[in-house]
């Protein structure tokens, strides 16, 4: 018998769907390309075949669990609840396991080789990256990734001159001089690190100002998104001790990006091997916070005090939902409640707020034609609400927004919710 | 298997990306909504036309190639599980909504445009389209109109038979032709249109359809009655309808669907209540005021223990929710689900639902009842494991009871689900003998090579 171990894990939430097909209606990527292997159903069915050893891991078995977004739209809307997310997880970590990481990226990443303009790019940024971090292969390997995705013939934004981890000091006090009300770990995360570090100085600055103690641990690593979502368990294990370890004095742990706090939270549900993982990752999840979240429900600040940034008096304003921020995290109200209390700034909800923008992290290095269809919808939506400025959570989302905000020639800009207020 | 070049051919037709042969596509286009059925087609094919649907239906004539059409692939019996093999052609390419007029409250739709999608454009212009099947996320309007698909609404709009003014099709021999039109009467000829509303797929593609439209009404109403015992609720369901109210839906659960709802979400529903009746009434809000009135009234007087008038549309989306639940919670709770659509007329409901208890208590299954009580469509549903087999054999055997009764009590052997694979076994014994013959002449007129999905309904 072969090993499906990974697959095992997994069995029964393939086994929850009924296939109603009611997922084909909230899936943007089936809603694109209208075929069957592009939808949950499809891939849990093909899982499921797999399981029962009728189905190999075929480099088109491959693709097909790949082109997923993990943007949960489906499993939020199924009536047997039925988890694509971990269903599809489990499967490329089975094929990682089985063929080694070299076969997911291989085919992952015969669309980008082939197109040699966008490769050229992308060594030479992750060259010049590659210094950086000499010693730990999980940055090495993940931000390629992530920088192809920016360099895919994209409106790339600038590289920050100095990125956040040269910038920030291991331990903020309140700015009152006074005992800190509690001790919070800042979790950087590699977009908020080398493209918006203002971001990460904002978010210190934000909590200190209010009485809290920011401890930025040196030896913190990459969430682990782009990694253990494509399979690697191994590596995200890794990272997972890491981070575990960085974080181990603090109360809490703040980000200023939706998907690091979703994937931090969610080591526990994808990444153990045995029990005591298994606690480990659950005890660290409770640590988690999302800027968002933290503000209103940890500090309790009641919306109505947040002050708006002047140059941002008269403006229109709506909101994109990160995927991870309210299908991963339940994140949905808190950014509302602020937008709507700050005085000044008028919010107008757009149209499939929830939507993903296409972005799904690595999903748009491969398929950049599909993310630009679907982040077209989005910015439809945008169009819609007459806003000046879109605000979100997720500096990987800001990204594709800005790109397919440019492409379209709108006006909006794109902004984080930190940077709205003082 | 089909010949390679006859691939190429349908490539040349539609483009290379609209044909899929791989294992794994074809693996995902072998299933339909049930789960006994399964069986893998030789090549998938997406038209983005009529004149590309015609294309392949000349040569898979020609050919005698068996062609299963398939819309969202929701139905639950087997209907688009392309049984025999051939090609598989799938409409869900050709979603465009081709134009709305409000003038003369008519649609013209292509058949891959899914029932949501439609729903919603339409609400911006102030109309819908009644029929409701609950699948309404997935299904496509080929497959509902080729399924002559109702729902929940059906208690006081009727099924989609009554909302399809004109059809374009496509026969198997790759005429393209047209029937009926854009006019509410319509008495020239024959009614061919209606031959291929229900059809299944086995007459011709559906590549258009001219669908009638009603003015969305200004109110709506819900009303939660609930039963000590079922077959009260049963009873109430014609005594409404009886003392001239008729509301747009009518709908039942019974204990165990109640109470795996409120395990999955709970939401207040009464878990010792052995059923509830949900009622919506919609219309002009002053006679929907007097026709909630009305229900509350005469669901008390005959026998509801409870009656709850939705507050606000909170209350009222919170218990629709809970009914639009009631199939997963069922589907979810065994490895095996017989979900029947059987149909009785309405004043035999209650003594069906006692046949239905009798009939789980004698086989030992386990057994819930939820449906669209309003128009006598009822899903007795059995929980049940294929893997299991004394249980599966009790199981279908309680399952052949609840359709002999039904059909005994003068009901049919499908309200909504067609007969497609599943129901085949009973399709002769519940059909009259000269209906059938006719059935399967008009057959073999019209598609003298048995391309057109073969193996379903009498076959
Ligand atoms: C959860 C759930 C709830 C449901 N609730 C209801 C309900 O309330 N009421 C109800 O009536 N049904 C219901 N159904 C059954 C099913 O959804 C309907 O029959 C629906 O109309 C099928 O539409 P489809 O697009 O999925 O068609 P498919 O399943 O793809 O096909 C259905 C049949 O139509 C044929 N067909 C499809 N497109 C065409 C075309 N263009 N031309 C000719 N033939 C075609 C196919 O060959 C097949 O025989 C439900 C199913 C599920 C899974
Ligand atoms: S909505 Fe859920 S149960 Fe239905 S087909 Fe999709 S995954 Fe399966
Ligand atoms: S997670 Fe998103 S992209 Fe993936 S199948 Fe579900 S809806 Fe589609
Ligand atoms: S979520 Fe994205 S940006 Fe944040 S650390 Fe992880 S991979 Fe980097």
């Amino acid at each position: 018998m072969k090993d499906l171990t990974e697959l095992k894990k997994i069995e029964k939430f393939a086994d929850q769907c009924m296939k109603c097909g009611f997922c084909s209606f909230f899936c943007p990527v089936y809603q694109e390309e209208r075929v069957e292997t592009s939808v949950a159903r499809g891939k849990n069915y093909l899982v499921r075949l797999a399981l029962k050893g009728e189905q190999e891991f075929t480099p088109e078995m491959g693709d097909i669990i790949g082109k997923c977004l993990l943007c949960k739209r489906c499993a939020a809307n199924c009536p047997s609840k039925t988890q694509i997310d971990r269903v599809v997880v489990g499967a490329r970590a089975q094929m990682v396991k089985d063929k080694g990481l070299g076969f997911i990226k291989n085919f992952a990443f015969r669309k980008v080789m082939a197109n040699r303009k966008a490769f050229g790019r992308y060594l030479k940024l992750a060259k010049a990256f590659q210094w950086m971090f000499p010693k730990t292969e999980g940055n090495i390997r993940h931000l390629p990734d992530f920088l192809k995705a920016l360099g895919h013939g994209r409106n790339i934004p600038t590289l920050a001159k100095t990125f956040l981890r040269d910038m920030v000091k291991p331990v903020y006090k309140p700015v009152n001089g006074e005992k800190p009300k509690m001790r919070v770990g800042f979790f950087m995360g590699c977009a908020t690190d080398f493209i918006y570090p203002e971001l990460g100085l904002k978010l210190i600055d934000f909590l200190t100002k209010r009485g809290i103690e920011v401890v930025v641990p040196e030896n913190q690593n990459c969430c682990g998104a782009a990694i253990y979502f494509s399979g690697d368990f191994e590596t995200g294990r890794m990272l997972a001790e890491e981070n575990i370890k960085a974080f181990k004095d603090v109360d809490y742990v703040v980000t200023a990006c939706g998907t690091c706090s979703s994937t931090l939270k969610d080591y526990q549900k994808y990444l153990p091997d045995n029990e005591d993982q298994q606690k480990r990752y659950e005890a660290f999840e409770k640590k988690i916070k999302d800027s968002t979240e933290f503000v209103i429900d940890v500090m309790k600040i009641p919306p109505e005090d947040f002050k708006l940034r002047k140059e941002f008096e008269g403006k229109t304003a709506t909101w994109h939902d990160p995927c991870h921020l309210i299908r991963y995290q339940n994140i949905k109200e808190q950014p509302r409640a602020i937008l709507k209390a700050l005085k000044g700034l008028k919010y107008v909800e757009m149209p499939n707020a929830d939507m993903c923008c296409g972005m799904g992290g690595s999903f748009s290095v491969y398929h950049y034609d599909l993310t630009k269809k679907i982040a077209d919808k989005k910015m439809d939506g945008i169009k819609a609400t007459g806003a000046d400025i879109v605000v979100t959570a997720c500096p990987g989302c800001m990204i594709n927004l800005i790109d397919n905000a440019l492409r379209n020639k709108m006006t909006q800009k794109v902004y984080h919710f930190l940077e709205l207020v003082e | 298997m089909l010949k390679e070049s006859l691939v190429s051919e349908f490539q040349k037709i539609v483009g290379n990306e609209n044909v899929l042969t791989t294992p794994e596509a074809l693996k995902a286009y072998s299933y339909d909504g049930t789960t006994s059925w399964i069986h893998e087609p030789d090549c998938v094919v997406f038209p983005k036309n009529t004149k590309e649907i015609s294309e392949i239906m000349k040569i898979a004539n020609a050919e005698k190639i068996p062609v299963t059409p398939r819309g969202g692939g929701t139905n639950v019996s087997g209907g688009s599980v392309p049984i025999m093999g051939g090609v598989v052609l799938c409409t869900t390419k050709m979603n465009t909504i081709v134009k709305i007029d409000k003038e003369n409250l008519t649609a013209t739709v292509e058949p891959g445009v899914v029932l949501q999608d439609l729903t919603m454009r339409l609400m911006k212009e102030g109309l819908f389209f009644p029929p409701d099947p609950q699948s309404f996320l997935g299904a496509t309007l080929g497959g509902i109109i080729a399924e002559n698909a109702g729902g929940p609404a059906c208690v006081k709009y009727g099924v989609t038979k009554q909302y399809i003014l004109g059809l374009e099709v496509v026969l198997p021999d790759g005429r393209i032709t047209n029937f009926g039109g854009r006019t509410l009467k319509n008495v020239v000829g024959y009614d061919l249109l209606h031959i291929f509303v229900s059809s299944e797929g086995t007459l011709g593609i559906i590549t258009k359809a001219e669908l009638k439209l009603n003015p969305i009404p200004p109110a709506k109403k819900t009303i939660m009655a609930v039963y000590a015992e079922i077959a009260m609720a049963g009873e109430s369901v014609f005594r409404v309808l009886e003392n001239g109210v008729i509301p747009g839906k009518i709908e039942l659960l019974d204990n165990w669907v109640i109470n795996r709802i409120e395990e999955m979400m709970p939401m207040g529903l009464p878990k010792d209540a052995d059923a509830v009746l949900l009622f919506e009434c919609d219309g002009i809000p002053e006679a929907v005021e007097k026709e909630t009135e009305k229900i509350v009234e005469i669901t008390k007087k005959y026998g509801a223990v409870d009656v709850r008038v939705a507050k606000d549309m909170d209350e009222a989306n919170k218990y629709w929710m809970a009914r639009k639940a009631g199939f997963a919670a069922v589907f979810g709770k065994a490895p095996t689900v017989m979900a029947e659509d059987v149909t009785v007329p309405r004043g035999k409901i209650p003594e069906f639902i006692k046949r239905c208890r009798d009939l789980a208590k004698k086989y030992d299954v386990e057994m819930c009842i939820l449906g669209h009580a309003g128009d006598g469509n009822l899903h007795p549903s059995i929980l049940s494991d294929i893997k299991n087999k004394d249980l599966y054999e009790r199981s279908l055997k309680a399952m052949d009871g609840i359709i002999e009764g039904a059909v005994e009590m003068g009901g049919v052997l499908s309200g909504e689900h067609g007969i497609g694979l599943e129901k085949q076994k009973f399709f002769r014994r519940a059909v009259d003998p000269v209906a059938v013959e006719l059935m399967i002449k008009i057959k073999a007129l019209i598609d003298p090579n048995n391309i057109m999905n073969p193996g379903k309904i009498w076959d």
